[in-house]
C-alpha cells in the first residue's frame, strides 16, 4: 500500500484522552492539507471500557477508514490486548513503556517503540497529560506536524489558561524528545502537507446533517437524545438559534416526531433526528404526516439492533422500518448517505423532497459515519438548490386535498385568510372532511402514492461506478459505498472486470436503473452490515436481480479487503 | 389585554359564526355539546380570528370537537395532541392554539406528555373533556373511572383507582388550571375566555358526561357532587389549590371554578430571549456558521 496513505489507531480506556488525542491528529493533518477520513469506537458506559480512534491522512481523496492501521499507539494492556493480532511484520506499534500496565510481546518484523507514557505524565505532575507524552511521540515519530498541533493545542486551552496550556504544551515537547532518541526503523510518516490551496471543512457525519439541515432552512428541530445521533441536536442547538430558529428537546421520540409535523403544519421547515429505538416510535406519527400530507424529515442514524442491542456500534439494519414502519400502506421517501459530503447535501435534498412532496423523508446515516470526521470541499450554501412547499394563491374555494395532475395539493399556513381547513389522520375528501367510502379511499391513496412516483426522476438517484459489461457488479448502500469504491478500484487495478452501483435513493426504488446495471453484469454482490440481507430484500422484491447476499454484523463496517475478497470468490 | 394569547388578530364574530357546516356527531344529551356551545361563546367574546385559531384533538369522541369549530384544525393521533400543538406554538407564537380532548387521550395513552406541555408553560389552551370512560370504543374504564364501575372489559368492576386530572395539573406546574361543568354553559365560556386570555399554559378540565356508556357520573352526579371554589380562595397560592383540591376529594366532591393563575414567561418567549441573546436573525450570514468547521 501506498505509505502516504497511513492510518494510525490510538487505543485506551474510556476518559484517558483518546478521542481527544485523534482529534487534534486529525485537525493537524488536515490543516497540512491533506485529506482525512477518521473511525471511532467507544464504549456505552461513560467512564472505563475500549475506546478507539483510527485517523487515516492521505494526499489522495478517501472513501473509507481503510483495512487496518499502520500504526497502532496502545495506552494500555487492554489496547494492546485488542490489537495485537493485528500486527503485522511492517506494522508500527508505540506503547506505553517502561511503567505501564503491560509487558507486550513483539512480533517479528513489527517496529516497536517504547515510549513512557504514564511514567513521563507522573513525573511532569498530572497523569492526564498521558495522552499528550503519547501525541509528542507519534508527532515526532510519523511527521504530524509540530506547528499545527502546537496551534491547534494553543487554541484548545487558551480558556483554561496559560498554566494548563503549558503543561500541556510541556507534555506534547516531552513526548517528541522521548520518541527523538528513539531509532525509527520504519518508513511510515504522513504524507507532506499539499501545497496547493484547497477550501475544505472538516466535519463529523452528525455535524454534517446538522449543518445542511441550516442550510436547508431549518427553522424547528425537536430533539430526543440517543446513542448515536445526539451530536445532530447538539449542533443544531448551537447553531440554529443565531439563524433565529428554535430547538426544543422533547419529552420523547413520539413528542419529537409529533411538534416536527405540528410545526410544520404551521409553515415551518421542521426536522428531528434519531436512531431505530426512536424511529420506532415515530411510525404512528409517519403514518399521519403522509396521510395528513404535512412535510418532515427525520435523519436516523443507525446503531446495532435489535431492542438496545449495540448503542454505540455500526449497523446497517433499519431499512426495513425505514421504508415500512407505519401501519397500513404508508408511503415515504428514504435517502441514504454515503460518507460527510453526503451528509449535507442530501439533507438539503430531504428538506427539498419533503416540502415538494408533502410527505415523511428519512434520511439514513450510521453509527460509524455518525462520528467519522472527514475533510470536505467548503459547502458554498449558494451552491445548494432550495425548495419551499407549493403554497395556495388565495383564488377561488380552498381545497387541502385539492385532486391535481401531479397528486401535489397547495398547502394554505395558519393565517392565510380562507385558507382554513384540517389536517386529519382519518381518511378523507379533497376538502379534508371524514370520508370512508371506498371510491374516495381508492382515489386518495392513488393520490397519495401517485405522487412519489415521480422521485426518481427527480435528482440523480444513484451512481454507477463503470461503463460497459462488467463480470462483477456491487450495489451498496450508506456508508459501504465508500468501502466499495475502495475495493473495486483495486480490484480493477489487477485487471478483473467491475462495476459499482450506488443508491441513495432507496424508496421509492429506481427499479429501472437497478434492472439496467443488472443487466449489464454477469454476478452481483450485495455487501450490507446487517445479519437479513435488507436492501438485497428489496432488490429482489422490486426487481428481477438475484444479488448474492454478503452480510456481517459485528458492530464494524467492512473493509476494503473484506469486499476484495469476496469479489475474488464470485469471480 | 396585553396578556392574552390572542391579542394580535381580533375580529367580532358572533358565537354561531364559528360553526362549521359539519353538525356535531356526539350522542344526544352528551356534555360535549355544551363544551362545544362553550367554546363557541367563548370564542366570540373574545373576539378571534378563526384564521389565526388552531384548535387541534388527539382520538376519541370529544377530539370530533375542532370539526365544528370555524379555525384551522389538527385530528391528529391518540394521545399526541399536546406535542402536535408545542409545534405549532413554537413554530407560531402568533397563534392561538385550543386543544382539546378525553380523559383517555390526556391521561392514559397521552399522560407522559401532560407535565411537560404544563412545566414549560407551551402558550395554549387546553380544554380536558373528562366523561370517566372510553365512549368511543363503547365504554371501557379509564383512568379517571371510579373503582368498582362495571364496564366492557370489568364485568365485574374496576378494581384501579382513578386519577385527579386537575391535581396532577396543579403539580405538574400549570399556570393556569381550573375545573368545570359541560352543563354550566356559563361557567364553562368564562373559563375558556380566561384561560385563553392566560398567556401560559392553560388547563380547564370540563366534566362532560357521556349519558351512553356512563351510568355512574351522569350530568346529575357532577351537579350534585359539584362544589363552587369559595370566592375567598386565592388563585395565585399553589398550597391552596392543592388544599381545596384534595378537601373537596375528602368530601367526596368536585371543585368547580378556577383553582390557580400564575404569571410566568412561556417557553416561546424564552426561546425568543435566547435568540436575541446570539443575536439570531434569518439573514445571519451562513458562511459564518461553516467557517467555524475549517481545521
Amino acid at each position: 500500500m501506498n505509505k502516504n496513505d497511513l492510518i494510525i489507531r490510538i487505543a485506551g480506556e474510556g476518559g484517558e484522552g483518546i478521542i481527544s488525542t485523534g482529534d487534534f491528529i486529525t485537525q493537524a493533518c488536515a490543516r497540512a492539507g491533506l485529506e482525512v477520513y477518521t473511525f471511532k469506537t467507544f464504549p456505552a458506559e461513560i467512564k472505563g471500557g475500549y475506546a478507539m480512534y483510527q485517523t487515516r491522512a492521505s494526499a489522495a481523496p478517501l472513501f473509507n477508514q481503510g483495512d487496518t492501521f499502520d500504526v497502532l499507539c496502545a495506552f494500555n494492556g487492554q489496547a494492546y490486548d485488542m490489537n495485537r493480532h493485528l500486527l503485522h511484520p511492517g506494522t508500527a506499534f508505540v506503547y506505553d513503556g517502561p511503567g505501564g500496565d503491560f509487558e507486550p510481546e513483539i512480533p517479528e518484523g513489527v517496529h516497536a517503540y517504547a515510549i513512557p507514557m504514564t511514567q513521563t505524565a507522573k513525573e511532569l505532575g498530572s497523569i492526564k497529560a498521558k495522552n499528550m507524552v503519547a501525541m509528542g511521540a507519534l508527532s515526532q515519530l510519523f511527521n504530524i506536524s509540530e506547528k499545527a498541533l502546537r496551534e491547534i493545542l494553543s487554541a484548545k486551552f487558551a480558556k483554561k489558561g496559560s498554566t494548563v496550556l503549558e503543561s500541556n504544551l510541556n507534555a506534547f515537547a516531552r513526548g517528541r524528545e522521548l520518541a527523538a532518541a528513539l531509532t525509527k526503523t520504519d518508513d511510515w510518516h504522513v504524507s507532506d502537507p499539499k501545497t496547493e490551496e484547497r477550501d475544505v471543512v472538516v466535519l463529523s457525519g452528525n455535524d454534517a446533517v446538522g449543518l445542511g439541515a441550516i442550510i436547508a432552512g431549518l427553522d424547528f428541530f425537536a430533539a430526543y437524545p440517543i446513542t448515536p445521533a445526539t451530536e445532530i441536536a447538539r449542533y443544531v442547538a448551537r447553531h440554529l438559534p443565531k439563524r433565529g430558529g428554535t430547538l426544543i428537546q422533547a419529552e420523547d421520540e413520539i413528542a419529537s416526531i409529533s411538534q416536527v409535523v405540528g410545526a410544520s403544519f404551521a409553515g415551518k421547515k421542521a426536522m428531528t433526528a434519531t436512531s431505530g429505538p426512536g424511529l420506532a416510535l415515530m411510525g404512528e406519527m409517519l403514518g399521519m404526516s403522509f396521510m395528513s400530507e404535512t412535510p418532515c424529515v427525520v435523519a436516523n442514524v443507525q446503531r446495532g439492533g435489535p431492542s438496545t442491542g449495540l448503542p454505540t456500534k455500526h449497523e446497517q439494519s433499519d431499512l426495513f422500518l425505514s421504508i415500512h414502519g407505519s401501519h397500513g400502506d404508508c408511503g415515504r421517501i428514504v435517502l441514504s448517505v454515503e460518507g460527510v459530503s453526503d451528509c449535507i447535501s442530501l439533507t438539503v435534498e430531504a428538506f427539498n423532497l419533503a416540502e415538494k412532496y408533502q410527505c415523511p423523508v428519512i434520511l439514513l446515516s450510521d453509527g460509524s459515519l455518525a462520528f467519522s470526521t472527514q475533510t470536505v470541499p467548503y459547502p458554498d450554501p449558494d451552491s445548494y438548490p432550495i425548495v419551499t412547499r407549493k403554497c395556495w394563491d388565495g383564488e377561488g374555494e380552498y381545497k387541502r386535498y385539492l385532486l391535481t395532475d401531479d397528486g401535489i395539493s397547495p398547502m394554505a399556513a395558519p393565517g392565510t385568510p380562507g385558507g382554513m381547513h384540517i389536517a386529519t389522520g382519518l381518511e378523507h375528501d379533497e376538502a379534508g372532511e371524514p370520508n370512508y367510502s371506498s371510491a374516495n379511499h381508492e382515489t386518495m391513496q392513488a393520490k397519495r402514492f401517485g405522487k412519489l412516483d415521480n422521485v426518481v426522476n427527480d435528482f440523480a438517484p444513484v451512481e454507477v461506478d463503470g461503463e460497459g459489461e462488467a463480470d462483477l457488479g456491487i450495489i451498496a448502500w450508506g456508508s459501504t459505498i465508500g468501502v466499495v469504491r475502495e475495493a473495486i478500484a483495486r480490484l480493477r487495478a489487477e485487471g478483473h472486470s467491475v462495476k459499482g452501483f450506488y443508491p441513495k435513493l432507496l424508496w421509492p426504488m429506481p427499479a429501472e436503473q437497478y434492472e439496467a446495471f443488472g443487466a449489464s453484469c454477469r454476478k452481483i454482490m450485495l455487501p450490507e452490515v446487517n445479519h437479513t440481507g435488507q436492501l438485497a430484500h428489496f432488490v429482489r422484491a422490486e426487481t428481477g436481480l438475484r444479488p448474492v447476499s454478503y452480510t456481517i454484523c459485528g458492530g464494524l463496517p467492512f473493509t476494503p479487503a473484506m469486499i476484495v475478497g469476496k469479489a475474488k470468490e464470485m469471480l | 389585554m396585553s396578556t392574552a394569547q390572542t391579542h394580535l388578530h381580533k375580529v367580532e364574530l358572533l358565537p354561531k359564526e364559528y360553526k362549521t357546516e359539519t353538525k356535531p356527531f356526539w350522542c344526544p344529551g352528551c356534555g360535549d355539546h355544551g363544551v362545544l356551545t362553550s367554546v363557541y361563546r367563548a370564542l366570540a367574546e373574545l373576539g378571534v380570528d378563526p384564521n389565526y385559531l388552531v384548535n387541534i384533538s388527539g382520538i376519541g369522541c370529544s377530539s370530533r370537537l375542532p370539526y365544528f369549530v370555524r379555525s384551522y384544525k389538527m385530528h391528529t393521533l391518540h394521545g399526541r395532541a399536546g406535542p402536535v400543538a408545542t409545534g405549532v406554538q413554537l413554530a407560531r407564537p402568533d397563534l392561538a392554539i385550543l386543544v382539546n380532548g378525553g380523559d383517555g387521550d390526556g391521561f392514559s395513552i397521552g399522560g407522559g406528555h401532560m407535565p411537560h406541555l404544563a412545566r414549560k408553560n407551551i402558550n395554549m389552551t387546553y380544554v380536558l373533556m373528562d366523561n370517566r370512560i372510553y365512549g368511543l370504543t363503547k365504554g371501557q374504564v379509564s383512568p379517571t373511572s371510579q373503582r368498582k364501575m362495571k364496564a366492557y372489559t370489568t364485568p365485574y368492576g374496576g378494581v384501579e383507582e382513578p386519577l385527579d386530572p386537575i391535581l396532577y395539573m396543579l403539580t405538574y406546574g400549570a399556570s393556569f388550571v381550573a375545573q368545570t361543568l359541560a352543563t354550566n354553559v356559563k361557567m364553562t365560556a368564562q373559563l375558556i375566555k380566561e384561560g385563553m386570555e392566560h398567556k401560559g399554559f392553560s388547563f380547564i378540565s370540563v366534566m362532560s358526561h357521556c349519558p351512553t356508556f356512563n351510568n355512574i357520573d351522569d350530568a346529575k352526579y357532577f351537579k350534585e357532587t359539584a362544589e363552587e371554589i369559595q370566592d375567598s380562595h386565592d388563585v395565585g397560592d399553589i398550597d391552596a389549590a392543592m388544599h381545596a383540591v384534595n378537601m373537596a376529594h375528602r368530601n367526596g366532591r368536585i371543585p368547580v371554578g378556577l383553582l390557580f393563575r400564575e404569571q410566568r414567561a412561556t417557553l416561546d418567549e424564552r426561546m425568543a430571549e435566547l435568540v436575541k441573546q446570539v443575536g439570531g436573525s434569518p439573514d445571519y450570514d451562513l458562511r459564518k456558521i461553516i467557517d467555524l468547521a475549517r481545521p
